[in-house]
């Protein structure tokens, strides 16, 4: 730095616009796709076959999912979460001098963040590639409610790592939707600002139910009758898409035991 | 006055202080016998610790340094922390204090702000803060322009609690946002030159919650609202509202009760409104 005033940077000239995007990239995308997938993964709850018609109805982007997945999940998560820490970075907390309720959460606000970003990047690590110690890295589309199943009931530790990290997900959501509503100025006296942290509270314990029904219900799921179930739907999908020929089903590199089955007629 | 906790109030109790002798220099802290006396409050203790200007070991030293003017907590000028909480020293009663802390009275300089000297900071920031949303009405000129606008009864009744801003930085020393920015003089550098480069170094920080809510009661002025745009503006600039975290310290702490969250989440409509209107008038 010298003695003349140096030209602000581009990241302090645009604060406000980075900050507010930041608070938005929050909520939309990031926010929105958390109670879709939350309340997707509960779907499980309704059995094997609903759970994988929903993973299906995903995945029929077919070619351009990875850049769905990108663009509105991953880079907008990615964004979030790094100015995220860096913005942690820039305060002094202290609710040890000063313990209102308000201070504490915003301290919580701050922790559940960093552990939402430890654990979404676990649970990425956990499901695909590289979890295979753990029950997991196997993480298949096309027998989506088995190999979640298998991935959560590996262990103890895994099920209580998901259940922190849904919650601390949750908790930043709910908690970020109202002071959100601050900085843009949605709710702006301190009676609008209480009645919404009533609605953001009743918002957020829902979503958290959601979420921890979601994870017993990968937790209860029978594996083996699940890929029973996914063998078959999958058998199907080859047949109508014609990558399978009639008859010839017993074939599939996926080595399901149709063996004697005739396929369900029922099938399109 | 009937206290029935009056009994337990000690003739002769300690006082804590953490003292510095010039800025940069380290800090020590130092413990002081005061002798009671009715209707004490923390000023008249530093009077007594002045006068004295003896430890509790005897050692004699330099009377302690605090700030301090109006005595009736409109001023602003004595804030500090008592007891690790920021309030003015001049309505902090000794005797409230002995009650929640019977052991003695802990006196820090504000944390937040370069001390001069002992319970003495410089809070320039403050005030360039306050220069940097424009917290005034516009001088219009030397000659007579009529009557300004009217204000309309709500309006007045939404400004007159801010009006009571003492700018004593309470809000600022509770929020966990803004942090300490202390720059020191270089070797060979001038006076004016290490003004010129402090006053920077406060502009890049976080403005405060005291500025915000002065830049919506100017706002909400009839006349002021002329310049509502360049306050929008400022609010919007590096270390502005932005940086707030909703953290909500600075209302709890606020001596005068004033809204400043209400103020924070104005502004934060406000400069919403505005900033689209300026992208979109380009």
């Amino acid at each position: 730095m010298t003695d003349s005033q140096p030209s602000p940077s581009f990241l302090a000239r645009h604060e406000f616009l980075i900050r507010r995007l930041h608070s938005l990239s929050g909520l939309i995308p990031v926010g929105a796709y958390m109670v879709v997938h939350l309340l997707t993964n509960a779907s499980v709850l309704a059995g094997a076959a609903t759970f994988q018609a929903n993973v299906d109805r995903i995945h029929s982007l077919g070619p351009i999912l990875p850049l769905v997945e990108w663009t509105f999940i991953f880079i907008p998560i990615l964004f979030h979460a790094i100015l995220g820490v860096a913005f942690i970075w820039g305060a002094v907390p202290n609710t040890s001098d000063y313990p209102y309720s308000s201070n504490i959460r915003y301290m919580l606000q701050r922790a559940t963040g960093m552990i939402a970003f430890a654990f979404i990047a676990f649970h990425i690590w956990h499901l695909h590639k590289y979890g295979e110690p753990f029950g997991g890295g196997a993480f298949d589309p096309h027998h989506a409610t088995s190999t979640a199943g298998t991935a959560i009931q590996s262990a103890l530790w895994i099920q209580l790592a998901y259940a922190v990290g849904v919650l601390a997900c949750v908790y930043h959501l709910a908690n970020g939707i109202w002071t959100m509503g601050i900085t843009w100025g949605v709710w702006t006296s301190s009676e609008a600002q209480r009645k919404a942290s009533y609605a953001c509270g009743g918002f957020g314990v829902l979503l958290a139910v959601v979420g921890l029904a979601a994870l017993s219900g990968f937790r209860m799921v029978d594996v083996e009758e699940a890929a029973a179930v996914e063998d078959r739907l999958e058998t199907h999908r080859k047949i109508a898409e014609g990558e399978v020929a009639w008859g010839e089903e017993e074939s599939t590199e996926e080595g399901s035991e149709t063996s004697g089955d005739s396929p369900d007629v029922s099938s399109p | 006055m009937i206290s029935p906790a009056k009994q337990s109030i000690p003739d002769v109790f300690d006082v804590r202080i953490l003292r510095q002798d010039g800025p940069g220099e380290k800090s020590y802290w130092e413990r002081h016998r005061v002798t009671h006396q009715p209707d004490m409050n923390v000023i008249s203790v530093l009077q007594q610790i002045a006068a004295r200007a003896e430890t509790e070991e005897g050692k004699k030293v330099s009377p302690v340094a605090w700030d301090c003017n109006c005595l009736e907590e409109v001023c602003g000028a004595c804030t500090m922390l008592v007891n690790g909480r920021t309030r003015q020293a001049c309505s902090a009663l000794v005797d409230n204090l002995l009650q929640e802390q019977p052991d003695g009275i802990e006196l820090r300089p504000m944390s937040k702000f370069p001390v001069v000297r002992d319970l003495v900071v410089q809070r320039d920031r403050l005030f360039r803060a306050l220069k940097k949303v424009k917290a005034w009405v516009s001088v219009d000129g030397y000659f007579d322009r009529g009557p300004g606008p009217q204000q309309s009864p709500a309006d007045q009744q939404t400004a007159y609690p801010l009006s009571q801003c003492m700018s004593c930085g309470c809000c600022l020393e509770a929020c966990p946002q803004y942090t300490k920015i202390e720059v020191t003089r270089r070797e060979g550098e001038s006076e004016a030159d290490f003004k010129k480069r402090e006053a920077a170094a406060f502009d890049r920080g976080f403005i405060g919650a005291h500025a915000i809510s002065q830049a919506i009661l100017f706002n909400i002025h009839p006349t002021g609202k002329m310049n509502a745009g360049e306050r929008l503006d400022a609010l919007t600039s590096e270390g502005g509202l932005q940086i707030c975290g909703n953290a909500q310290n600075c209302v709890a702490v606020c001596p005068k009760s004033i809204p400043l969250t209400t103020s924070i989440a104005r502004a934060g409509r406000a400069t919403t409104l505005h900033s689209l209107k300026k992208f979109f008038d380009r």
